[in-house]
C-alpha cells in the first residue's frame, strides 16, 4: 500500500474520543445512543469484524435520572457464583455505592450478548462528576448531544434575563403577596 | 461461507503490473504441443501445425513454441505463464478451428483463471473521487477551537419550540416601541 | 436349487467404492481428527457441510442487505434524515438506486449521499410529509437546499 493510501486508511478509521454529559438523562434511552457510537454503528465503514468502535467518556453520573419510582422499585441481580451468593440490589443502594453502575449496566444491557460487548464495553470510560483526568480530557474532540432538555433552577437563571423577560400577566392592586 | 473450505486459491480482478494500461507485455512464455503423427485424434492438431503455427509464431515473437511428436499419445497442450502458472489442455478429438480459438485463448490468459476464484467482479484502482468518508468530513470546526464539555454543542437542538420562547417571539412581534414595555423587574 | 449369485454378491462392494469415498475425502481434506480419514464420520461431516453451505447462499444476501441498512441508517444520522424518509424522498423524486449503491456512496462519495439526502428532504418538505419514525434525534446537521432549479424539477410529474 503507498503511503498516501495508507494515511487515507488512517483517517478514515481514525478513532474518535467523544464525551457525554448524564447529567438530568435517562440511563437506558441514553445507552442506545451511547452504544451506537461505541460499536461504530454511526459510521457508514461499519462492520461488526472492523474494530471500528470510538471511546466514549460519560460525566456527571450520579446525577442521571432514572424514570418513575425506579429508584425504589428497580433491582439489580448478582450471583457471586457460589452457592447462595444471589442478591438483588436496589438501585438507590447500587448508586450510593458505585455511582458509575447504573449507566454501565444500562449500556452493557442494550448491546447484544456477543463476544465482543466485553471488548466493546472497554471503551466506555464513566466519572461520576465533572473530574475526568488530564490526559483523557486531552483526546476528547467531539460532544453527543444529550435526549433530554436539562432544566435550569429558576433562581440560577442570570438576573439580566429576568429582567428583560416580558411580564405576562400584572398582579391586581390588592393583592397580597406571602 | 469462508475461504477456508475452498480448494481455489480465490484472487481479485487485477492485471499484474496495469498491463495493458501502458505498454501490452504477453503473459505466455511458453507453449509445448504434444501430438501424435499417425492417431485420428491429433488431426485437427497437425492440421493447425501445418497451416496456423508459423503464422502464430511470428505474430507471437515473445512466445517460445516447442513440438514434442509423440507415438501412441493423445495430444496435449501445456502452456507456462509469466507467473508460474502452468496449464495443461487435452486437445483430443479437437477440430482445426475449436484448437484455433483454444490457442488463442491461451495466448491471451494471464495465468491458469479457472483456478482462481473471483471475488468480485469488479476492480477499480481509484474507488472514490470526492474521497472516502473520515470522521472529520461532516464534523462541525467549531469543535476544534472548543472547550469542552460545552453546553453549546451538548443540548438537544432537535427538540420542538418551549412556550417560553414562544411567547418570546409573539411579545417581539406585538412591541410597538421600546420604551412602553412592562418587564420582569 | 443352489443359490450361488446371491453368496457373491454378499462379498463384492461395488467396482468404483475407492472413487466415490475419494470423492467425499477430497471435500473433508482440511477436518480435524477422524473426520479427515474415516469414511462413515467424514461423510456425515461432509452432507452437513455442504447443507450449511447451501442454506448460507440465502443469509449471505440477507446479511449483506443488513449490513447495508445499517450503513446507510448511520450516514443518514449525520444528515438529521431517517432512512425511511431518504427512501420515500428519494422514490418519489424518481431516483432508484438500490442500498447497495447508497452504501457505497455514503462510504466512498459522502459529499454525494449527502446532496441525494438534502434532495429527499426536499422533496418530502414539497409534499408536505410527515415522518411519524423520526425520534428527532440529535445526532447530525440540517440540510437545507433552497435552490430554484431543483424544486422545479422535483415538482414536475415523474
Amino acid at each position: 500500500m503507498s503511503a498516501a493510501k495508507r494515511v487515507q486508511q488512517w483517517a478514515t478509521f481514525a478513532r474518535t474520543w467523544h464525551i457525554f454529559d448524564c447529567k438530568w438523562q435517562d440511563p437506558y434511552l441514553s445507552a442506545n445512543v451511547i452504544k451506537k457510537y461505541l460499536m461504530g454503528m454511526h459510521k457508514p465503514i461499519y462492520h461488526p469484524m472492523n474494530d471500528c468502535g470510538d471511546v466514549v467518556v460519560c460525566i456527571n453520573s450520579r446525577d442521571i435520572a432514572l424514570r418513575g419510582d425506579d429508584w425504589r422499585q428497580r433491582a439489580y441481580f448478582h450471583h457471586t457464583g457460589y452457592p447462595g451468593g444471589a442478591s438483588w440490589t436496589l438501585a438507590w443502594e447500587v448508586h450510593n455505592k458505585d455511582p458509575t453502575m447504573i449507566i454501565k449496566k444500562a449500556v452493557y444491557r442494550s448491546m447484544k450478548g456477543n463476544l465482543q460487548r466485553r471488548h466493546t464495553m472497554q471503551r466506555m470510560l464513566i466519572y461520576p462528576g465533572e473530574e475526568v483526568p488530564e490526559d483523557i480530557m486531552q483526546n476528547v474532540t467531539n460532544q453527543i448531544r444529550q435526549l433530554r432538555p436539562v432544566p435550569t433552577r429558576l433562581d440560577h437563571i442570570p438576573e439580566d434575563e429576568v429582567k428583560k423577560y416580558p411580564k405576562v400577566m400584572e398582579y391586581p392592586e390588592d393583592y397580597v403577596l406571602k | 461461507m469462508s475461504n477456508s473450505h475452498l480448494f481455489m486459491k480465490s484472487g481479485f480482478v487485477r492485471a499484474p503490473l496495469q498491463n495493458g494500461v501502458g505498454r501490452y507485455v504477453p503473459q505466455l512464455q511458453r507453449i509445448v504441443l504434444k501430438f501424435c503423427k499417425t492417431h485420428g485424434g491429433s488431426r485437427g492438431i497437425r492440421d493447425f501445425i501445418e497451416q496456423d503455427l508459423v503464422e502464430f509464431a511470428k505474430q507471437n515473437p515473445s512466445v517460445v513454441v516447442y513440438l514434442k511428436p509423440r507415438r501412441h499419445r493423445s495430444p496435449v497442450a501445456v502452456a507456462e505463464y509469466l507467473n508460474g502458472d502452468r496449464v495443461w489442455m487435452s486437445l483430443h478429438q479437437k477440430s482445426h478451428s475449436e484448437i484455433t480459438k483454444w490457442i488463442e485463448v491461451l495466448r491471451t490468459q494471464q495465468g491458469d483463471v479457472s483456478a482462481t476464484r473471483l471475488r468480485k467482479y469488479q476492480f477499480t484502482d481509484h474507488p472514490s473521487i470526492q474521497g472516502p468518508w473520515t470522521p472529520f468530513t461532516f464534523k462541525d470546526p467549531e469543535l476544534n477551537v472548543a472547550q469542552l464539555p460545552d453546553p453549546k454543542f451538548g443540548a438537544n437542538d432537535r427538540l420542538p419550540m418551549t412556550a417560553t420562547d414562544k411567547l418570546r417571539i409573539m411579545f417581539e412581534k406585538q412591541k410597538i416601541s421600546e420604551d412602553n414595555v412592562k418587564t420582569g423587574e | 436349487m443352489v443359490f450361488l449369485t446371491i453368496a457373491n454378491l454378499i462379498r463384492c462392494r461395488g467396482p468404483d467404492e475407492f472413487w466415490r469415498k475419494r470423492k467425499i475425502f477430497r471435500l473433508a481434506a482440511h477436518y480435524i481428527g477422524r473426520r479427515r480419514n474415516c469414511y462413515s464420520v467424514a461423510v456425515r461431516n461432509v452432507h452437513h457441510a455442504l447443507v450449511y453451505a447451501t442454506k448460507a447462499r440465502r443469509l449471505k444476501k440477507q446479511d449483506m442487505k443488513d449490513l447495508w441498512d445499517t450503513r446507510i441508517s448511520a450516514a443518514c444520522e449525520q444528515h438529521n434524515i431517517t432512512a425511511f424518509s431518504m427512501r420515500e424522498g428519494l422514490e418519489r423524486s424518481n431516483i432508484l438506486l438500490d442500498r447497495k449503491s447508497l452504501s457505497d456512496l455514503a462510504a466512498w462519495e459522502p459529499k454525494t449521499f449527502q446532496c441525494l439526502a438534502a434532495v429527499a428532504s426536499r422533496k418530502l418538505h414539497l409534499d408536505g410529509f410527515i415522518d411519524g419514525t423520526d425520534q428527532k434525534a440529535p445526532t447530525g446537521k440540517n440540510l437545507n437546499l433552497d435552490n430554484v432549479i431543483l424544486d422545479d424539477w422535483l415538482k414536475e410529474k415523474k
